[in-house]
């Protein structure tokens, strides 16, 4: 769709004197609200204090876009940084498009926050300027006011927004140059550090409403099972107990004390029908994984040379990524406040409007019936991509008339996650008889997203759908002529989603695993033998992604300087080094070189070095914390405990048997 | 249920509780105590770790009964301002992400400096692995003990 360069660009004010600019993109706003195509992701309100206000789309959960974001607009506009304050987005008329995922918080909220704050600087020096009569072009804004060099003169943001707000937003506002960035990029500490550091940070769990019971829910300890009866005197006995209701996951006990919920809970003693039992197994998954990672499958990228060279020697392996789950902290938890007229929830989500629409589904009502407050998230990584668990909080308010919190036990949170699904990555190469990498196969086999229902593509043999799915296997920056690479989709009865990087762990894992065979079976540097397979300065192009070899490139250069990387250098004895790089979706470059020993097949990270080049670092240290993170959630899952399943149930609990990274 | 009086960063509380209910929910639900937070219910994460005479404990595994007449200290009363040493240093370094396990870590860290208050990474890593971050905090929360102990020492200095 064209959008039209026409603009529907008013202001007005809003409770009082106050400079108000919504943003969605593509489009700047007054707080009327233009007819047709509103669909604002930000508001910033400069209010007759100066104060600064942004209204977040965008969830925090450790992430650091509490800080990040409203960085990028402080510094366009010239704001005090003391006096920015944010609030979040609710879903509704004037936030369509929230969400978070995918790693696109800062780059999607870039521009479009950078011109909103343009253009409410442009307006506020309109004002001073007229009043000082002089030339706009000689003013500047800084620490939340408009300054005049020449005269000396400045004056508060505060006191020019009441008449900022009477003139028409400008259309095309000027950005500042990145020269004169003096937030953007510079090291900024948490907005909320001292909220976090004195337990003052309100997560979805610390949410209470008056009059709010206490819930939790019993569920089908395995899959396709359902409650056939249960005690519900024993539990109804257990002090502080409220009630006891049946929803579609199982059965809640409701109470005045999370304890008492806990307790009614276990005294239920459900009995469960296994009539309909689906005895998933992760072992005989594996195997399915396996057979379909030989069969031909969708095909996502495929190149051929002019000319064929003859294969000196090929090699062949098979990587398996197992399932994990997400186990964030917080574990999933929801209020839910359901009266005959309307529902008010408080969920630690990711994705707001989902919530919003479906929970209006679930009751049978308009979606502006549904009022959902995003709370601070004790972790996300994908998980609360879905919000299985606020649709059950919700079934429980409605039943007892209450506003409820469902907090899920650890055992709740392990054994009914939205998984990282399993995947077998098949992978193949060939040299020729110089050493040459002359052919590369991949076939990722694994399995769709179903967090509201199992996504189906387009036609079946849709390769920019099953590219969204493969992340690292069709995006391989490496310049080999002849090269094809497969997705084939495996059905998965269990709930499964995006995980830490979507799908990019288990791909990559493979790909450079099978990128070290290749350079070991010639003895060959991995290092040198990655540069040497990244030469040329043409931008590759692989399904909509434009990939730059160079910036990879240099990031290994880069690992290789700092890590002090010598090959030729023979590693103590049960002391390794190795070396992996990627390009995230096209925009993150990263290489690493981790040392490591093993002793007594026990393997212990000496230290891991990191080069990445994610472009400009609007908070380095936000970046830091991501990068530091990563690289423990990687370990994390390459070193410590995975999800099995037998007999339709997940086999651990806790984070005693389901291990994780620790110091 | 019977009535219990404990204390609760210096100040004496009385609630009414069944005799089993773990210190965790009594202070999250009863006395709205928000900051120690649930992780695991078990024991193995952390998350609900608080101070009794200034060593660590597990909130989730101190049941009432056993709670009556004892004092600790949560982290809303670590200090006034926000500016122990602790809390001073995980805010220099920068250390919180989605910040949930960080009052848990906090407190273990004051009871790990109070044993140990020029502590190697050995010792570091030996007492703070009883704790889960999932958020990958842990090189960061390492620097910061070091750097809380410095300013322990600075200040009695």
């Amino acid at each position: 769709m064209k959008t039209s360069r026409r603009t529907f660009l008013k202001t007005a004010t809003l409770g009082g004197a106050a400079l108000v600019i919504g943003f969605d993109g593509r489009r700047l706003f007054g707080e009327e609200k233009a007819t047709g195509n509103f669909q604002p992701n930000g508001w910033i309100r400069i209010d007759a204090e100066g104060v600064v206000t942004l209204t977040l789309g965008k969830s925090e959960m450790g992430q650091g876009v509490r800080t990040a974001l409203p960085m990028i607009l402080a510094d366009e506009l010239g704001a005090d940084w003391s006096r920015v304050k944010i609030v979040q987005a609710m879903p509704g008329p004037d936030f369509k498009r929230l969400g978070t995922g995918g790693s696109g918080s800062v780059q999607g909220s870039w521009k479009p926050l950078r011109e909103a704050a343009a253009a409410a600087r442009e307006l506020l020096t309109e004002v001073a300027a007229k009043e000082w009569q002089v030339d706009p072009l000689t003013c500047s804004t800084a620490a939340g006011a408009v300054r005049h060099a020449a005269s000396g003169r400045s004056v508060e943001f505060g006191q020019l927004v009441a008449a900022a707000a009477k003139l028409p937003v400008p259309q095309t506002p000027q950005l500042k140059k990145a020269e004169d960035f003096h937030l953007i990029g510079r090291r900024t500490a948490r907005i909320d550090a001292r909220d976090i550091v004195t337990g003052a940070t309100k997560y979805g769990i610390d949410t209470r409403v008056p009059g709010m019971l206490y819930a939790s829910l019993e569920r089908p300890p395995s899959l396709g099972t359902k409650a056939r009866k249960w005690n519900e005197k024993a539990a109804r006995e257990v002090r502080g107990v409220h009630a006891v209701v049946a929803v579609t996951n199982g059965v809640a006990v409701v109470a005045d004390s999370t304890w008492a919920a806990m307790k009614g809970r276990s005294a239920l003693m459900v009995d469960w029908d296994e009539t309909n039992a689906i005895r998933f197994d992760s072992l005989q998954h594996r195997k399915k994984l396996e057979k379909a990672s030989r069969e031909p499958g969708v095909v996502l990228r495929s190149e051929r040379p002019a000319s064929p060279s003859t294969a000196a020697r090929t090699l062949e392996a098979t990587y398996y990524y197992p399932f994990y789950v997400h186990a964030p902290l917080e574990t999933m938890n929801c209020v839910a406040a359901v009266t005959p007229n309307d529902c008010e929830l408080w969920a630690p989500t990711q994705d707001p409007n989902d919530l919003q629409r479906d929970a209006a589904r679930l009751l049978g009502w308009a979606p502006d019936k549904v009022r959902v407050h995003v709370t601070t998230i004790g972790g996300g990584f994908g998980r609360r991509l879905a919000n299985d668990y606020a649709f059950e909080a919700i079934e429980i308010s409605r039943a007892v008339k209450a506003p409820v919190q469902l907090l899920w036990t650890r055992p709740d949170d392990t054994r009914h996650g939205h998984f990282q699904a399993a995947s077998v990555h098949r992978l193949s190469g060939a040299l020729d008889g110089s050493g040459n990498v002359i052919r590369w196969r991949h076939t990722k086999a694994g399995s769709l997203h179903n967090l509201g229902g199992v996504e189906k593509p387009p036609t079946p043999n849709d390769a920019p759908f099953y590219q969204g799915y493969a992340w690292g296997v069709y995006d391989l920056p490496y310049a080999i002529p002849d090269l094809e690479m497969t997705y084939v989709p495996v059905d998965l009865p269990v709930k499964h989603g995006p995980w830490r990087a979507v799908f990019a762990p288990g791909s990559v894992f493979a790909r450079e695993s099978f990128i070290d065979e290749l350079a070991h079976a010639r003895s060959a540097d991995p290092l040198q033998f990655r540069l040497a397979l990244l030469q040329g300065d043409e931008p590759l192009k692989a399904g909509e992604l434009t990939i730059d070899r160079s910036r990879l490139r240099r990031v290994l250069a880069l690992v290789r300087d700092r890590s002090g990387w010598n090959w030729n250098e023979k590693p103590k004895a049960g002391a390794g080094r190795g070396v992996a790089c990627n390009i995230y979706d096209a925009d993150t470059h990263i290489a690493y070189v981790v040392d490591v020993t093993v002793k007594d097949g026990h393997v212990r990270v000496k230290r891991v070095v990191a080069a990445v080049d994610c472009g400009l670092a609007v908070n380095p240290i936000g970046i830091e914390q991501q990068i530091e993170g990563g690289v423990i959630w990687g370990l994390s899952s390459l070193l410590k405990g995975e999800i099995t399943f037998r007999n339709g149930a997940v086999e651990q609990h806790n984070y005693a048997d389901y291990d994780v990274a620790r110091m | 249920m019977s009535a219990l009086h404990l204390t609760i960063n210096g100040q004496p509380r009385e609630v009414e509780v069944d005799d089993d209910t773990p210190l965790l929910w009594i202070l999250r639900d009863s006395l709205g105590m928000t900051g120690t937070k649930f992780g695991c219910g078990v024991g193995v994460c952390g998350s609900c770790t608080i101070l009794e005479n200034g060593k660590a404990v597990r909130s989730c595994q101190i049941p009432a009964r056993e709670a009556k007449e004892r004092s600790f200290t949560t982290i809303e009363g670590l200090s006034s301002d926000g500016n122990h040493p602790c809390q001073r240093a995980w805010m220099e370094e920068d250390v919180a992400q989605c910040g949930f396990c960080q009052p848990g870590m906090i407190l273990n860290a004051c009871a790990l400096l109070r044993e140990h208050p020029d502590p190697s990474d050995e010792v570091i890593d030996a007492v703070m692995s009883d704790s889960v971050c999932r958020c990958g905090t842990y090189p960061r929360m390492r620097k910061a003990i070091h750097r809380a102990a410095t300013l322990m020492r600075e200040k009695t200095a």
